[in-house]
């Protein structure tokens, strides 16, 4: 028998040993209070965080679920092409631009996915799927977050000053962000890189953890390397290069929405 | 042996319309439906409306214990079980409000499902996975085959009509629960999905937010909608041939994309005010004007739910179990 469609396979061929997984979500969650210990858990988030994560999900359940599996159909179906997930990764980083809080991601994909449940997938395998791409696809988000010291895409700095102390960029072009509102070159390249990161980490949990654990693990079967090998590769550079155009949407949407 | 054979077994056609079909699988028709539904339609199958049908009047709660014990029948009963269910749930939809165009566009939108779901199966199941279903490998009907190449991708070297046929038997089990989930949205007000989440402990900022994202889901749609007109009346595609039409449209739509984004987040920060303003998480809990309860038809969904799992373990030990396992998505 089955719990909510979970099969709970774990000695299927091929399969990553659930002992590594166990590992990789324990550590996952002690980050997650660990953090949310240090910062004031959800109370840390204000009431316009909440309604841009509201909103950033329903976006992206109308796009991943009905705009973005339309439009995809234009394109080739192949796993170098995601259109729904590539619109899901824009989203997440808009918001997480605009809210730019360790915590915004993983919050962002738990209603992401509570939302996906209510339109489409009807709770089934949950709450699996949702602790899943919490601590995946989330988690990545924040862990960038973490290492920019909450300043994401080069949004927030003041003074050309980085950390404190690291000078970005020249006093010229601090004053000229001061004065006009112009964003410097140096936090466009910034962002890109961050966005690049991202994009990177977005294309490991699926091939990685969906297709060599949870998918046996829920309806048996077995996993073929070949396909996992090939997915990991073609999705990196889509993912890479989505992220980058995301991290510079980011920029113009924070501005226009004056975040 | 198919008619076309000679195809596949030429290397130069065999090259191009394997490629053709890898790049565009069932692209064709799934976009012909999902054109016919547009954003007007998805917007009418994603926002509540008031009406007067049973489902309107059940406990949220039952609607969601209801979606999940589908799910979990559909998941471990043999594939025709998972299609009959998925028909039942359909028809409910005649019981909502204007519910002859929501049966229309729920059938079109399970269609899609359907031959999508037969797509990501069919091309990479193997032929030992198939044969616990037809037994008989000799009697299989070859529809394709790809080039030597294509097993790097993961494909089976030959598409088989047998693999088609046990893509649609999987398929089943999902459309039963695709077609489930809508129920609760278009036939449940905001406030008693709030009132549920509540009851179930979920905490109030996460509440919060999905309820945004409950009521944002339509909206996008009308505002995409709303700015696709927007710029027809500017003047787009002014003049150009009616056959160009779609392209201009799905141009529209895209570049409509941001506009709302922005549009939405610029409005967040009213409804923030609104919201705090009326004192939302000033305390740890809310205060209830109206309580949810159960009526007559939640006891009668009770009784539906519990039929359902006796269905499913006579299936099994009648031997209608899941013998079959997914493979691919």
């Amino acid at each position: 028998m089955s719990f909510n469609g979970i099969e709970g396979n774990i000695n299927r061929p091929g399969e990553i040993p659930w002992e590594i997984v166990v590992v990789y979500f324990a550590l996952a969650l002690l980050f997650v209070f660990a953090v949310g210990k240090k910062s004031g858990g959800l109370r840390k988030f204000s009431t316009v965080d909440l309604i841009y994560i509201g909103i950033g999900a329903a976006f992206a359940v109308v796009w991943e679920f009905y705009i973005g599996s339309f439009l995809g159909r234009f394109f080739p179906s192949t796993p170098f092409i995601s259109v729904s997930f590539w619109g899901r990764l824009i989203i997440v980083l808009v918001v997480a631009a605009l809210v730019r809080k360790v915590g915004v991601g993983m919050l962002s994909l738990l209603i992401f996915n509570v939302l996906g449940d209510l339109f489409h997938y009807g709770f089934g395998g949950e709450p699996m799927f949702t602790i899943y791409e919490t601590l995946t696809y989330g988690l990545f988000v924040d862990l960038v977050i973490a290492a920019t010291g909450g300043k994401l895409f080069g949004i927030g700095i003041k003074g050309g000053k980085l950390f404190g102390s690291f000078n970005l960029m020249s006093r010229k072009e601090a004053d000229d962000e001061d004065i006009q509102g112009k964003t410097p070159s140096i936090v466009y390249l910034l962002a890109a890189v961050e966005g690049a990161v991202i994009g990177l980490l977005w294309a490991i949990p699926d091939p990685i953890f969906y297709r060599a654990f949870f998918s046996p693990f829920t309806y048996g079967g077995y996993v073929d390397w070949g396909r996992v090998i090939f997915d990991l590769i073609a999705y990196i550079p889509g993912d890479i290069v989505i992220g980058i155009i995301a991290a510079l949407i980011s920029i113009r949407i924070a501005k226009a929405v004056g975040s | 042996m198919v008619p076309w054979n000679f195809l596949y077994e030429n290397p130069l056609s065999q090259n191009i319309i394997s490629w053709v079909i890898f790049f565009y699988g069932v692209a064709l028709p799934i976009l012909l439906i999902l054109w016919i539904i547009g954003l007007k339609g998805f917007m009418e199958i994603t926002k509540y409306e008031k009406g007067k049908g049973f489902l309107y009047k059940m406990n949220p709660i039952t609607k969601l214990m209801l979606s999940v014990v589908l799910m979990g029948v559909a998941a471990v009963t043999v594939w025709w079980i998972g299609a009959i269910l998925t028909l039942g749930i359909i028809l409910l939809y005649l019981t909502m409000n204007d519910g002859v165009r929501k049966f229309l566009y729920i059938s079109l939108l399970t269609f899609t499902s359907i031959i999508g779901g037969m797509w990501s199966v069919a091309p990479f199941t193997p032929e030992a996975t198939l044969e616990l279903v037809f037994p008989d490998p000799a009697k299989y009907t070859t529809i394709w085959v790809w080039p030597s190449y294509f097993l790097f991708m993961g494909y089976e070297p030959q598409l088989t009509l047998q693999a088609l046929i046990y893509g649609i038997q999987i398929s089943f089990r999902i459309t039963a629960v695709l077609s489930a989930a809508l129920l609760l949205v278009l036939t449940t007000t905001t406030s008693d999905i709030f009132r549920m989440f509540t009851k179930l402990k979920i905490p109030q900022a996460m509440t919060f937010s999905v309820l945004v994202g409950v009521r944002t889901v339509p909206r996008i749609f009308s505002l995409l909608d709303t700015s696709v007109k927007m710029q027809f009346m500017r003047g787009l595609g002014y003049g150009k041939s009616r056959i160009l039409y779609p392209v201009y449209y799905l141009y529209a739509g895209i570049v409509a994309i941001v506009p709302t984004i922005v549009y939405l987040f610029r409005g967040a920060k009213t409804l923030a005010i609104s919201a705090d303003t009326r004192g939302f998480r000033a305390y740890p809990g809310r205060t209830e004007m109206k309580t949810l309860g159960f009526c007559k038809y939640d006891y009668v969904a009770f009784g539906v739910m519990f039929l359902l799992i006796i269905l499913a373990v006579l299936a099994n030990v009648y031997g209608f179990g899941r013998t079959i396992p997914y493979v691919g998505y």
